[in-house]
């Protein structure tokens, strides 16, 4: 396959600095966002902002709330860009940003008794009767399973499996983003992967064996 | 290889996360292992369920306006922290911190001095020409000359302790003067290279407010108790509070975010009082204050 070469690709028309877009280092991003340029940091939020509003709808399993702490979280990057350190990737400190800004509103949300019933019955009642094979589960049911599936997670398990299954981090990168130990992590995840395997195995048919 | 040992380190395996000399053991248990490899094909295919997750979220173009507006209308703030960045980096070099921090204390005693010596000596200046006191700042460089040597006679004892009295009250409205200028100080406030500082001044700021509250006298006959200018205040340190705990979070200062989280609460009940408040609504904020024993822990915070 013909590799085009940066001039052969048309990039006209977009501003400047996506012209070198494919030469954007995560670093050189960071540095150029803090030394002031808006669009190092528009680059830094194309890039990453998908994932963190996945990440922030898996941790609160709300789409308009998710959106709204992918704001926050990016507002508060922007503010503390000069306080990143040199060593730490990008992703996994925005990842950390917006761990912290998912917790406090789910803690807020706690406290006003608005918690969303993540211990929704219809999940839990899964059992092996209504075992289907996948090719006719709708891709719409199965993403709502995995949504309540998720939901119905204890947090912090919530947290490792969808940065490890979701967001392939590695467990050094987890540990950092998370703050827990290497062996809390592993215990966590093993036991949010038991728990998703039972409560998706009823859906799992053909060409799966869970 | 027990099939234990290889069931206990199968997710490690196969998330990569094992060594290159323990990865090539539990690969060599899995070629002669039957329940093992089922196992680990069984993780595989949950994986590959899961990896059909999709959440149909579009990132709205509004999305990134609301950032940037949010982001880029504090710039001015960023600036300011820029422009202290090349002193931080100055500082943070061993070689030169310490010799830089002696001279530098050198020039702001030595600017100290200077300051008191000419403050000592308009001070004696107007002490003694005070016989025409003038509301105008500017006509009193014109009238000093003249009235010292006229009229000598009134600059009695009485006279300059009333003139030192006058001299000193208006550094005892400093918190008020303070208070007119909360909007622009909390707006810079979180951005500025000194927050350690900034986070005491505001603790001290608080705890003098929640000791004027404790002791706030609350008589059953009072109909009504003005507490407008603690409202005011608390609003402001309101405002402070989110800011400093903000960046606190962000630099994981987790004891101080602690304490200014703990804050919030009562300063928003303070905030959210009318300016004349009923005595009972008063006397509970007293009696959390009280309870809360917050004071205490400014007062530690203070002392750290």
């Amino acid at each position: 396959m013909k590799r085009l070469t940066v001039d052969e690709l048309n990039l006209e028309g977009q501003p400047a600095s996506y012209a070198g877009t494919l030469m954007n280092s995560s670093a050189d991003l960071v540095t150029r966002a803090c030394q002031g340029e808006q669009d190092a940091f528009r680059l830094i939020f194309d890039r990453y902002s998908r994932p963190i509003v996945s990440f922030l709808y898996d941790l609160v399993n709300d789409r308009a709330l998710a959106e709204e702490l992918t704001q926050e979280t990016f507002v508060r990057a922007f503010r503390g860009l000069n306080t990143m350190r040199k060593e730490t990737k990008l992703s996994t400190w925005l990842f950390g940003i917006a761990k912290n800004v998912a917790r406090e509103s789910l803690r807020s949300r706690a406290k006003m008794n608005r918690q969303v019933d993540i211990e929704d019955q219809s999940v839990l009642d899964l059992s092996d009767q209504r075992a289907e094979p996948v090719d006719h589960l709708l891709g719409k049911e199965l993403n709502e399973l995995i949504r309540r599936s998720l939901a119905a997670l204890d947090e912090d398990r919530r947290l490792v499996f969808t940065l490890k299954v979701f967001h392939q981090c590695s467990y050094e990168e987890i540990a950092t983003i998370t703050g827990f130990s290497l062996a809390k992590l592993k215990t966590d995840l093993h036991r949010a992967r038991a728990e998703m395997r039972r409560r998706i195995k009823p859906y799992a048919g053909v060409g799966y064996e869970v | 290889m027990k099939c234990e040992v290889c069931l206990g380190s199968l997710e490690e395996y196969f998330d990569g996360e094992l060594l290159s000399s323990e990865a090539d053991k539990i690969a060599s248990h899995l070629v002669s292992c039957g329940a093992c490899s089922q196992e680990l094909n069984s993780l595989r295919a949950t994986e590959g369920l899961l990896t059909q997750y999709d959440r149909e979220i579009e990132i709205s173009p509004m999305l990134w306006q609301q950032v940037a507006g949010k982001a880029f209308q504090k710039s001015s703030g960023r600036e300011r922290f820029n422009l202290l960045a090349p002193i931080k980096v100055f500082f943070a070099t061993p070689t030169f911190s310490l010799a830089t921090a002696i001279v530098l204390i050198l020039i702001a005693v030595s600017l100290g001095a200077l300051y008191l010596k000419s403050n000592r000596q308009r001070f004696e200046k107007e002490i003694a020409g005070s016989s025409t006191p003038s509301p105008d700042p500017k006509s009193n460089d014109h009238t000093e000359a003249q009235p010292k040597a006229s009229v000598p006679e009134r600059t009695s004892p009485e006279r300059q302790q009333l003139l030192v009295a006058q001299r000193t009250r208006p550094t005892r409205k400093t918190p008020h003067s303070q208070i007119d200028r909360s909007d622009v100080l909390s707006a810079d406030f979180g951005y500025v290279d000194l927050e350690d500082q900034d986070t005491a001044k505001h603790l001290e700021q608080t705890q003098n407010l929640l000791r004027s509250i404790r002791n706030v006298r609350v008589s059953e006959f009072d109909e009504e108790i003005d507490v407008t200018y603690d409202k005011a205040l608390s609003r402001r340190l309101l405002n402070e509070n989110i800011v400093l705990r903000r960046d606190a979070e962000m630099q994981a200062k987790f004891p101080t975010k602690t304490l200014l989280t703990d804050l919030e609460p009562i300063l928003i009940d303070i905030a959210n009082l009318p300016d004349q408040a009923k005595p009972e609504d008063v006397r509970l904020i007293k009696e959390r204050v009280q309870k809360t024993e917050i004071v205490a822990e400014l007062l530690s915070a203070g002392l750290r």
